[in-house]
């Protein structure tokens, strides 16, 4: 902080040189050390005066001074440097980069902070370290990179949304996700879309355009976010121009999407499922003759399970330019992406425009403008849970001996097993078509004025608005000649407007900033959406539709906020470090009475290696203790729960109202009340650096459905009333292997341990997870447990399932159990849970010259998921008609066969398949190896003949192996390990070039 | 400095001062309670609205009926059926207890919170309704529909969770007459107590009604409360409630009202399911069964419940079956699919069993019993109850010019094809009121408030339950009882 402040010191002063005698003119360059260029806008001061002057964009200086004196140079990222005059009219100077500085300032809530001086819990990813990954938002790309911040998803279409828990899960009915803020401003987040599978708000920013992305965990650094920080904060910072010579560069990517497969997940062929369904028939005591003729052998074959699925394509192209002089800054980009999924119809387009410019008008008045225009593009078909044109299920159960297509060459509908769906058919013939269209634009302007020195007061004010459109359309039945058309438009807008002062002040050791703000923001959601049974095939706009059948809906909701906040931060001599937080937040959301809520949060840390006793300490770099605690809120619910509602209620051929809420007036947040301990260390000159955490993250005041007594009018009342805990370590290490000008080795290494439980449910015991009641919340287990019938596993006497059932003498130990052959005796029990128990990642990379190779891996541990499809699949001859999964061969034949599957039998009625059922949980650990990417930066001596800057050529691969145990394409299956026909992981492989001048 | 933190603070001040608009949106959307509650129109749609919780499966949507008919031994669980659902086991083998009791607590106070809604307003803010052309007659009908409705609630919660034979007088039920906080504790009135609040809804709302008033709209006029209704629902009460002279006065109001006729034994059979009951016949209050109700109860309504290929749960007993005399249009039986419409009982189609089946809920041939279920209008007052009630009262002690007991019963025994009585008694009534009102909720309550035993085997089970048994009050929801501190469970069923 020190020295920025010297440099802007010698910068206002630099025109008020005064003259001394026998002055020289001195003129001279200065140049980086490491790439030989010029560093403009260099403070060149002399020596013991107050004089001095700055170098130009081309990193030239003059200045008039004493032939004796000594001149002081210094840039910020650089280490000061001092070179004598000696009577010299030209004094040159090489500055080298500090590189303490370099990673020195983290963005953090309302400001910057050096990471010297954080005393809560933050993690940060650089631009360098998501750039490269062929995944097309950013949040893709921070899966495993950061301790405790874990990134799954349901749907690994692209261009879907991610679920991602930062510090595990914390709420029932409020939400988990993170709050976003870009360049100082919270913004929209997840799915806005309609009718597609899944959209992405954050999608709409281009990954290129991110410099810093900055996590906060911890209530000390996030409380500063009151009433939305109960889930974390992710803050983005986006790229600014730099002050120097302006550059340009241009990226294209190609690459390819295919499904991933590692762990051979298959299905039956023909012979298999005739052999199967013979077994099946035998067992039933009938024979394969009443089911199948042997006929169906005969005829050519498909494979569906490869067939439905495509390599998809994916390209990028994105332009940039970016220039700054010591007055005007500005980086701008345009850019162009297109992705195929893997399914046929998946289809996910992206433009994106970004201008940032930043201006000083005088000294101590500056604006900037971040404007972000997108446009997106998503395409798919109902392929959710079991769509029969989803392909992912489909794929698996329509028999090999069904063709492709009939006779004439026609996609084949005759698909009894699918109940007559070809997804080939819907996704490219039937004319059906699903998309949303989402236009997306995040416009913020600032102004930061400082009226007296070390007073900053800025103003930053945006608005962000997303239009969506959106249709449904199904193709009509063969022979028909009208299809069912929907159609949605929606409209988000959200106004902010965030004020703040900021006042530093250092005299002797003590450093003291403070910090006063408000903020005020309204959101406001509304659509409208159309249904249109009958439209003409040919035309299928609502232009033809028949008005009579036609229906509308529209809705609106709106929401606003008041916040007020204010920050101190202290330290003394770099050692000792306090901060502490408030903030007021007021929220339409909530009740009358309980429209304003307080937040705040209060931490310190000791910098013990600033200590004199270690001070001399040649192996210590940095030694830090860092403790915190905080309350910080959840206010995402929907809006308007606290008030009464009526709503229509048809009787007797009549509309009626009826109630169906009551007001609630005392509504308020959930609360996240947090302690975190924290150690900061770096050994060996910060080539080896990491920090371990621990937190305890206790959620009160949970928003459930609390019983009322039914003479109220009602049943239950939402309310706040139970708790939760999230407690968990955090541990990170990064070390410089070798550290040489040609060649490096980094290696890096997260993991964190988080384990979850619930305290309090009001009046119950346990609640059905609203996702699927397989999943409970029970009060003294983990957030989810998944409720199963009892599986043991095959009768090796008789080759039926086995099950347990409860044991009367012991009806409280699990431990204690009868085996019966009855499913309808079967027990229930907690069986496990989705979350994992250990996650983490580590990464390395080599680079020698221009050439580098980087990987990324990412590891899940302790979780199970639930492959409730084997339902359907692995059906022990319920379906007679599906094809069955490959690992469904594997069953019963006589006597004495353990761990295999219970015997089929054709029609089998013996709910050993059962939907609800521990037999379908497996273990769903992974060891990812998430990216690698080799890179190549041709030598700047050859770019330097042909007049360029820079050009660089890259390989990358997304995912592109995963060790694991989860009989299905790939073991992720979102926070919940559930879905149903899920969209899988997939692979990408890219490569790309990238030329700047 | 100091001026920028006056300026700051200034702003601040500012600021907050406006904040209080700002943080307040309204749903505009959905209707907000206030909205609803705010003009005529509203309060209208509110009372139309307030019916819908009579179509719930705990009250006429099925159970409360069908429920009191397995209870009395009316019906049963059929033995020889291929199927039945089990959803009558609770009330057939008598094993009620506090967690598993009817819910009609929760519907019935849900349909009386949505009356006092509209109560609490046109009783505090009746100069806000009083707009444009609307009459103080115009709420004045709302008004007397809403306590009606209100009534009618109370008063099947007394019927069923309280005595109404005098007997544990102290075990009314909760006397919820304005609006509710949900941090409310209400404790049991009397029984007493009940009554004269259901007596003194009642007689404002027959005070209040326009006379022919008949809410606007509807599909069915008889599936609305109007002055008949009110009256015929007072009758009923003063019955209950052994105001002899009074029952049989407005029994007598119903007859002699001349809107009724007596269903002949040519209509009898044919009367039932009947999409919306016409004028003339007996029908004087119903609910109204259909789909597109807010409430319907769907596969469990009673049509598929007392249907054979439906769930199957609720057949008619041969104890009720073998009361009728020879010719007795009421007990006449038939093969169903077959006999629709001509006989009072059936057995299945296959006649696979000899298992009988109530016809009164046959439905009105909306649906079927494998793809969509059959709806029923089920009716809750009609015209042989008025002579019964008056028949009853007369025997007690009230008089009536012109009217004897035994005219009233043989009124009623003519048009079945039933030879008519020579004599009266107490005994005779009760059991004219089996054969003629089975299967629409009648007798458990009957027992109930005339102090009797019950005795009934038939071949599963044997029951017999003297007039002190603790089932003539069934428990109340035990998550109730848990939820408000201040109310009591009915004696017998533990704390």
């Amino acid at each position: 902080m020190k020295k920025t402040r010297f440099v802007l010191t010698c910068l206002l002063l630099a025109v008020s040189s005064v003259l001394f005698a026998q002055n020289i003119q001195v003129r001279g360059t200065v140049t980086d050390a490491s790439t030989g260029e010029p560093v403009p806008f260099a403070a060149v001061q002399i020596q013991g005066t107050t004089t001095g002057t700055a170098t130009d964009a081309n990193g030239v200086y003059t200045i008039t001074a004493p032939s004796k004196a000594t001149l002081v140079f210094s840039s910020m990222g650089y280490q000061t440097q001092s070179v004598a005059i000696e009577g010299r009219a030209v004094v040159n100077c090489i500055l080298a980069v500090d590189s303490e500085f370099l990673d020195d300032v983290i963005v953090v809530g309302y400001g910057t902070t050096r990471r010297e001086a954080k005393t809560g819990a933050v993690a940060t990813v650089s631009s360098e370290e998501i750039a490269q990954v062929p995944a097309t938002s950013v949040d893709k790309m921070l899966a495993g990179k950061m301790a405790g911040v874990t990134i799954s998803s349901e749907y690994g279409q692209p261009g879907s949304n991610s679920q991602i828990r930062i510090r595990g899960t914390s709420s029932i009915n409020a939400g988990n996700e993170p709050l976003w803020v870009v360049d100082g401003i919270p913004v929209m987040s997840g799915d806005q879309g309609y009718f597609t599978n899944s959209t992405n708000a954050i999608g709409a920013i281009n990954p290129n355009d991110i410099e810093s992305l900055t996590v906060l965990k911890d209530a000390a650094a996030a409380s500063i976010y009151g009433s939305r920080a109960a889930n974390g904060v992710i803050l983005v910072t986006t790229k600014s121009g730099k002050a120097g010579k302006a550059s340009f560069s241009a990226r294209a990517k190609y690459g390819v999407t295919t499904i991933a497969n590692d762990n051979n997940f298959s299905v039956m062929n023909a012979q298999e499922l005739y052999d199967f369904y013979s077994a099946a028939a035998t067992n039933a005591g009938k024979t394969i003759g009443d089911y199948y003729s042997p006929s169906v052998l005969d005829g050519p074959m498909t494979d569906w399970f490869h067939d439905l699925f495509r390599v998809g394509k994916m390209q990028e192209y994105e332009i940039n330019a970016q220039a700054g002089t010591d007055k005007s800054k500005f980086y701008s980009s345009l850019s162009y992406s297109d992705t195929e999924g893997v399914a046929y119809a998946t289809h996910y387009k992206r433009l994106t425009g970004r201008i940032n410019s930043d201006y000083k008008l005088t000294s101590n008045l500056e604006i900037g403008t971040r404007v972000n225009l997108a446009y997106t593009e998503n395409r798919d078909t109902e392929m959710q849970s079991l769509y029969y044109s989803n392909p992912f299920f489909a794929g698996l159960s329509i028999r090999p001996w069904t063709p492709m297509k009939d006779e004439n060459g026609e996609w084949n509908v005759n698909i009894p097993e699918n109940s007559n769906t070809n997804p080939m058919f819907v996704a490219l013939a039937h004319g059906e078509d699903q998309w949303e269209k989402q236009f997306r634009t995040q416009a913020a302007m600032f102004l930061q004025w400082e009226p007296v020195k070390n007073l900053v007061i800025k103003t930053n004010n945006m608005f962000e608005t997303t239009f969506g459109q959106g249709v449904r359309y199904w193709g009509p039945d063969p022979g028909d000649t009208e299809g069912v058309l929907q159609g949605s438009r929606s409209q988000y807008l959200q106004l902010t407007t965030s004020n703040t002062v900021t006042y530093t002040m250092d005299f002797d050791d003590h450093n003291i900033r403070l910090l006063a703000g408000q903020e005020a923001m309204r959101r406001t959601y509304e659509g409208m959406y159309g249904y249109a049974p009958t439209v003409d095939a040919k035309i299928p706009y609502f232009s033809t539709s028949i008005a009579s059948e036609s229906q509308i809906e529209d809705w609106f909701n709106a929401r606003t906020m008041l916040s007020f906040f204010g920050n101190v931060d202290y330290n003394y001599a770099n050692k000792y470090f306090v901060s502490a937080s408030i903030r007021e937040d007021g929220s339409s959301l909530f009740g009358a009475k309980n429209k304003w809520g307080t937040f705040w949060s209060a931490a310190a840390s000791w910098n013990i290696s600033n200590e004199e006793f270690l001070s001399d300490s040649k192996w210590l770099s940095l030694l830090k203790l860092r403790a915190s605690y905080g309350v910080n809120g959840n206010n995402n619910i929907s809006a308007y729960q606290s008030y009464a509602v009526y709503s229509s209620a048809a009787y007797n051929g009549a509309n009626g109202m009826m109630p169906t809420r009551p007001s609630n007036e005392t509504l308020s947040w959930e609360k996240n009340k947090t302690w975190n301990i924290g150690l900061d260390f770096a050994f060996l000159n910060n080539r080896i650096s990491g920090q371990v955490d621990v937190y305890d993250r206790l959620t009160t005041d949970m928003l459930l459905d609390k019983q009322v007594p039914a003479t109220s009018g009602f049943t239950s009342n939402f309310m706040n009333i139970g708790s939760m805990r999230n407690r968990g370590v955090e541990f990170q290490l990064e070390g410089d292997v070798i550290r040489t000008r040609d060649f490096n080795w980094t290696l890096g290494f997260n993991m964190a341990i988080n384990r979850s439980k619930v305290l309090d449910l009001g009046d119950d015991e346990w609640m059905a997870s609203s996702y699927d009641s397989r999943l409970r919340h029970v009060v003294g287990r983990e957030f989810y447990s998944f409720y199963l019938r009892d599986y043991y596993g095959v009768d090796p006497t008789n080759g039926e399932a086995l099950w347990r059932a409860t044991d009367p003498e012991h009806p409280d130990d699990d431990s204690y159990y009868l085996l019966t052959n009855d499913f309808s005796k079967s027990r229930y029990i907690y069986a496990g849970s989705p979350e994992a128990k250990l996650t983490g990642g580590f990464n390395t990379s080599i680079s020698y010259k221009g050439l580098s190779l980087s990987a990324f891996f990412e590891f899940k541990t302790g979780n199970y998921v639930y492959v409730g499809e084997m339902r359907y699949l692995n059906a022990d001859g319920n379906q007679m008609t599906m094809n069955q999964v490959s690992s469904a061969a594997n069953y019963w034949k006589e006597p004495g066969d353990t761990g295999v599957n219970p015997k089929p039998i054709a029609g089998n009625a013996t709910n050993s398949y059962n939907i609800s059922s521990t037999r379908w949980m497996q273990k769903g650990d992974y060891l990812r190896i998430k990216d690698v990417t080799i890179s190549y930066n041709l030598p700047e001596k050859l770019l330097k003949s042909i007049n360029m800057k820079g050009i660089r050529l890259y390989v990358s691969a997304l995912n592109p192996y995963t060790f694991h145990d989860v009989y299905w394409w790939d073991p992720e299956r979102g926070e919940e390990g559930m879905g149903f026909g899920i969209y899988p992981q997939t692979k990408s492989y890219a490569g790309g070039i990238e030329i700047s001048f | 400095m100091k001026k920028y933190f006056v300026i700051a603070l200034l702003a601040v001040v500012a600021l907050t001062t406006s904040c209080k608009g700002w943080l307040t949106e309204e749903p505009v959307m959905s209707q907000s309670t206030e909205l609803t509650l705010s003009d005529y129109d509203g309060l209208n749609k509110a009372v139309g609205g307030a019916y819908t919780p009579l179509c719930d499966g705990t009250w006429y949507g099925a159970f409360y009926v069908l429920d009191a008919e397995m209870r009395a031994g009316n019906a049963r669980i059929p033995a020889n059926t291929e199927f039945t659902s089990g959803r009558m086991m609770v009330p057939y083998y008598m094993t009620y207890e506090p967690s598993a009791t009817s819910g009609l607590w929760t519907y019935a106070y849900y349909l009386i919170s949505c009356t006092n809604n509209v109560l609490d307003v046109i009783d505090n803010r009746i100069n806000d309704l009083l707009t444009g052309s609307v009459t103080q007659q115009d709420i004045d009908n709302l008004k007397a529909e809403a306590l009606a409705l209100r009534a009618l609630a109370h008063f099947d919660l007394l019927r069923l969770y309280g005595r109404t034979d005098g007997s544990n007088g102290e075990f009314g039920v909760c006397l919820i007459t304005t609006p509710q906080l949900p941090t409310d504790m209400p404790a049991r009135a009397t029984v007493a107590q009940t009554f004269e609040s259901i007596i003194n809804d009642l007689t404002t709302a027959e005070s209040l009604m326009a006379p022919g008033y008949v809410r606007g709209g509807v599909a069915d006029t008889k599936a609305t409360i109007t002055p008949n209704v009110i009256k015929a629902l007072l009758a009923r009460v003063y019955l209950y409630n052994k105001n002899w002279q009074k029952a049989a006065d407005y029994a007598t109001a119903i007859i002699n009202s001349n809107e009724y006729t007596l269903w002949t034994a040519d209509e009898y059979t044919s009367v039932w399911g009947k999409e919306v009951a016409g004028k003339g016949g007996e029908v004087i209050f119903e609910v109204y069964g259909k789909q597109a109700n807010a409430y319907d109860e769907y596969w469990e309504g009673p049509s598929h419940m007392t249907n054979p290929v439906g769930y199957a749960d609720c057949a008619a007993s041969s104890a009720l079956t073998s009361l009728f005399d020879a010719g007795d249009v009421r007990g006449t039986t038939g093969v169903r699919g077959k006999d629709d419409g001509n006989v009072m009982f059936a057995t299945d189609a296959a006649q696979a069993s000899n298992t009988l089946w109530t016809m009164k809920y046959m439905g009105k041939g909306e649906g079927n019993a494998t793809t969509t279920p059959d709806v029923n209008n089920v009716i809750v007052l009609r015209l042989s109850e008025m002579y019964l009630i008056r028949a009853e009262a007369i025997l007690n002690g009230a008089s009536v010019a012109g009217a004897t007991a035994l005219s009233d019963i043989n009124a009623i025994r003519a048009n079945r094809n039933a030879a008519a009585l020579t004599s009266a008694s107490k005994q005779d009534v009760a059991k004219e009121r089996i054969l003629e009102l089975n299967f629409e909720g009648h007798l458990w309550f009957d027992l109930d408030r005339t102090g009797s035993t019950l005795s009934y085997a038939d071949g599963t089970v044997t029951r017999e339950l003297d007039a002190n048994s603790k089932f003539w009050a069934l428990p109340i929801p035990k998550s109730q009882i848990d939820l408000n501190e201040n109310l009591k469970q009915n004696p017998g069923y533990g704390v």
